[in-house]
């Protein structure tokens, strides 16, 4: 049922991935494969450093120690911006937007920073229709179309949400990172943002790493959990058997799994 | 509320049409040197203030050192036309002289001081000014020092070269207009305004131009999706100084005098400041406006202002506080109103989008 490819190469490679804030070790020698076609869910308490490791792998940071392999290729010294070259996509947790522009060209400029037209100076962006057609097929995906020219600032949280995500697909990287994509979320917009993450699943050649705390949603789409708690990797393995191992049970999921 | 918004734009275009039919036409409306020299001034101002806009108002960069790549420009035109006298060569290695000398300094100061805070960056280029301005007075042999140079520009821009003659040798007219070399000079000013003009309206609505408003939005989310923002903000430096550079020439080949007050002090820094924030920030029309309201009220306040004290010479009190020396309060007084009342700018605040909460 599940379409697992664990044969196939890993996209995405960190090794011993360390960072320290001070004396403080957030990220702590994560070593972890992730490959085409899977989705990866992280989880682990608040602080257990899910998204200093995003952090590190789109390259907000820099680490104290360790490697980032995309493809085999070294990205550890990147920017983030080479980093986007290279197919790692992004989206946050605490909505990033473009407050004071309008939505399709928030999504719009997210399609044109891989489309070689970025340094073009001389012709109107109205007159780019390809990248708007690009941009538009998001907003259609993202169900945004009614507010296209609003400005982001003036989207509802949950439509900002979506807008976040719009952003992330219009980059068309190989790698989603999506970090808590439904947080603050009500409960008719929640569904919408895990659909298009399915629909990314089912294309079967994308890999995709998800911080999420919601019981439900990890059942319901993770091929693999790994549980990160105080910097380190403290299980790695199929659902079933990530959830139902003992050390997992007492950090981590003992408290929520009531709630969920 | 779309249409209302929508007609607020529209009608920031049409007040910009109409101004620019003015400066168009303005020899042959205000058939005085000084309206002429007023005209000038706001051709050049236009450009110097719009490609500050690119900085400020497009891409959120706070810089103090417009003056100094204006200066560059100025004194470039003038030391050249100086030193190997009123000739086309002269206007030509000055202007390119100081349009290299601003993208060389643009460079370094971009590369060495874009990444760090914003407030460091204005700090570093109040310096870069600060010592442009010791600069020009020092190097008095060059520059002039406090009395800056006098030249010759061009024959075709000297008052005396007829364009036209009529049958018996005169200075020909049109619409009672002597069509002589200060025409010419006009022409040259006002078509190389509208050419640096053009030319920075097309680089803020192409694909560039919502990158360095993306970059003022959200700089750590445009590098996320792909955009080197040191890059960008580098070029977008580099190229408002070349055109304020080039507006610096401009000026110093109209003024055909070059000295720290018309082209290097920070008076000028802050009259850049004052018209984009009395335009409207980010929007280049604003630019429009702002230069022209600010330029009008430097030459005309006082005269209005003396004009209406005569005129209320009876009435107690009020002569006082027109007095024209007071002119500089009432502009304070006007200013402050302006930002109470435009808080965007009065080109941003008409043409505010609906989309905004």
């Amino acid at each position: 049922m599940q379409q697992v490819h664990p044969m196939s190469h890993p996209s995405l490679v960190t090794q011993d991935l360390t960072i320290r804030f001070g004396g403080h070790v957030a990220v702590n020698a994560v070593s972890c494969e992730f490959r085409p076609g899977e989705l990866t869910v992280i989880v682990g308490p608040n602080g257990a450093g899910k998204t200093t490791y995003f952090n590190l792998i789109s390259g907000q940071l820099g680490p104290s120690a360790g490697r980032v392999l995309k493809d085999g290729i070294d990205i550890t010294r990147m920017p983030p911006s080479a980093r986007a070259h290279h197919g790692i996509g992004r989206a946050f947790q605490l909505t990033n937007l473009f407050p004071q522009l309008p939505v399709l060209e928030n999504i719009r400029l997210a399609v044109q920073a891989r489309s070689g037209k970025a340094w073009n100076m001389f012709q109107p962006v109205a007159k780019l229709t390809e990248l708007t057609a690009r941009a538009e097929r998001y907003l259609e995906a993202t169900r945004l179309e009614d507010v296209a020219h609003l400005h982001a600032a003036a989207l509802s949280h949950g439509d900002q949400r979506k807008l976040e995500v719009a952003l992330l697909m219009a980059m068309e990287p190989d790698i989603y990172m999506f970090d808590e994509p439904t947080a603050g979320m009500s409960l008719d917009h929640a569904p919408d943002v895990l659909e298009l993450i399915a629909e990314l699943k089912h294309d079967h050649t994308k890999t995709i790493l998800l911080v999420e705390h919601k019981m439900d949603v990890v059942r319901a789409l993770a091929d693999r959990i790994i549980v990160l708690h105080n910097g380190e990797l403290l299980a790695d393995g199929p659902p079933e058997e990530v959830m139902s191992s003992r050390i997992v049970r007492d950090v981590y999921l003992g408290k929520s799994t009531e709630a969920a | 509320m779309t249409q209302e918004t929508d007609r607020g734009a529209d009608f920031v275009k049409l007040v910009v049409l109409l101004i620019a039919a003015l400066l168009l036409f303005a020899p042959f409306l205000f058939q005085d040197i000084r309206s002429l020299e007023v005209a000038a001034r706001i051709c050049v101002f236009i450009v110097l203030v719009a490609s500050y806009d690119l900085l400020i108002g497009y891409t959120g960069i706070v810089s103090f050192a417009h003056t100094m790549f204006f200066g560059f420009g100025a004194y470039g035109a003038a030391i050249a036309l100086r030193q190997m006298g009123p000739g086309w060569d002269a206007v030509l290695l000055g202007t390119l002289a100081g349009a290299l000398v601003s993208l060389v300094m643009a460079i370094a100061i971009g590369l060495l001081s874009l990444r760090v805070k914003a407030i460091f960056f204005a700090m570093i280029t109040l310096a870069a000014a600060s010592v442009a301005m010791v600069l020009a007075s020092q190097l008095s042999q060059f520059t002039g020092g406090e009395d800056g140079i006098t030249y010759k520009t061009p024959d075709l821009f000297k008052t005396a070269t007829k364009l036209v003659v009529t049958e018996d040798g005169k200075v020909a007219r049109l619409f009672g207009v002597k069509l002589n070399g200060k025409l010419a000079a006009y022409y040259f000013v006002f078509a190389s305004s509208l050419v640096l003009f053009v030319f920075m309206i097309r680089l803020v609505g192409s694909p560039i131009g919502t990158i360095l408003k993306a970059i003022r939005e959200n700089e750590a989310r445009a590098e996320a999706i792909g955009y080197r923002v040191v890059a960008y903000r580098t070029f977008v430096f580099c190229v408002s100084a070349v055109i304020a550079s080039l507006a610096g020439s401009v000026y110093a080949i109209w003024l055909k005098y070059t000295g720290p007050d018309t082209a290097l002090s920070f008076s000028i820094m802050i009259d850049i400041l004052l018209m984009v924030v009395i335009g409207g920030m980010g929007t280049m029309y604003g630019a429009v406006i702002g230069a022209v309201l600010m330029v009008l009220a430097q030459y005309y306040l006082r005269d209005l202002m003396g004009t209406a004290a005569e005129a209320l010479a009876n009435v107690p009190l009020l002569p006082f506080i027109l007095n024209p020396d007071m002119w500089l309060f009432w502009l304070g007084v006007i200013f402050i109103l302006l930002v109470y009342f435009f808080p965007k700018g009065i080109a941003g605040s008409l043409a505010r989008k609906e989309t905004e909460a």
